[in-house]
């Protein structure tokens, strides 16, 4: 009984962190030079949780690569760029790599 | 004493080249930056932000007649103020105040005099256009004056994070006050990636500005 119910939350854990997003993507509004790209890349590093940061200007776009098993909450995240001196318009949560993401920015042929 | 005072204007025309950047790059952020002006300029800044609406600093200035008669040094402790903040869709204005506290010495009077700074800077900013207004006043028991500064910027294309931006600006200055009074146009090349911001260009009739900066 002990090693089923063992199993079962391993099993449960696994399906979570498999299931958890790997990318927080925020949509901002005051981005417009590098300088603002710099800090807020500075500010969301300095997170244990963060595994990379990406910034597109053109696309008013900042996105979080998470480390496996791990989260930032919105609360967070919007209290983090607040400070950062910028406005979280909206915050979503995607499997998408990073890449994957920088990939989709690219102008299509 | 004309030519000294059209050399000193030149010389704070250069001086106010790098002072349009924000005087505020971002939170726990390090700005540094010097100054190159015709050969009789040289400045040096560094502020430190630690929250991204205030930082702190200090300011080394040294001036130089065109004759190299005249010399004057004015070294200021400076607390900078973002007063007000809008982010819109791909834009951003901003109004600052700064103040400064220090002393000015020079061979044109004897000993040291207590140097005061006081100015504001608002801006208006997207990928594409720049415009920025900014007053200064500067005064001390020796001298008084005060310096406005429009520039518009136009980038001829949009740049990202991961792309070097070049902009086009053309500077009007008026100046009023003991030290000049009088209007100036320039124009400028500027060039930033990153951290790193590079501008130069000339005044009107040929003089050479250059400045660049570094925020970490």
């Amino acid at each position: 009984m002990n090693f089923s119910k063992t199993v079962a939350m391993l099993a449960g854990l696994l399906l979570s962190i498999a299931a958890s997003a790997k990318t927080i993507e925020m949509e901002v509004n005051g981005l417009v030079c590098a300088f603002c790209a710099q800090g807020i890349e500075k500010t969301l590093k300095s997170f244990p949780a963060t595994e990379a940061v990406l910034v597109s200007l053109e696309h008013r776009l900042v996105a979080v690569a998470l480390k496996d098993g791990t989260d930032i909450d919105d609360a967070t995240l919007r209290q983090a760029l607040t400070e950062a001196g910028y406005t979280v318009v909206d915050i979503r949560r995607t499997d998408a790599s990073l890449e994957a993401l920088r990939a989709g920015m690219k102008p299509h042929d | 004493m004309h030519i000294q005072r059209v050399a000193a204007a030149l010389l704070l025309a250069c001086v106010s080249v790098g002072a349009n950047a924000k005087p505020i790059a971002f939170a726990r952020g390090t700005t540094v930056m010097a100054e190159f002006g015709a050969g009789t300029m040289n400045e040096i800044q560094a502020f430190y932000a630690p929250r991204y609406w205030w930082s702190v600093g200090a300011s080394w200035l040294e001036l130089q007649s065109e004759d190299g008669v005249t010399r004057r040094r004015i070294e200021l402790a400076r607390a900078n103020l973002l007063a007000k903040r809008w982010n819109l869709p791909g834009a951003q204005a901003n109004v600052f105040v700064w103040g400064g506290l220090g002393r000015a010495t020079g061979n044109d009077f004897a000993g040291s005099t207590l140097a005061r700074d006081v100015g504001f800077q608002a801006d208006y900013e997207t990928r594409r256009v720049y415009a920025a207004f900014r007053s200064d006043l500067e005064e001390s028991t020796r001298y008084s004056h005060r310096i406005d500064t429009l520039q518009l910027g136009w980038a001829p294309y949009a740049h990202d994070y991961d792309t070097a931006a070049i902009w086009f600006v053309v500077q009007g200055r008026r100046y009023t006050g003991s030290l000049f009074e009088g209007t100036e146009t320039a124009f400028l090349l500027r060039f930033f990636k990153g951290g790193t911001w590079i501008e130069a260009g000339a005044t009107r009739d040929g003089k050479l500005q250059a400045m660049a900066m570094f925020n970490f």
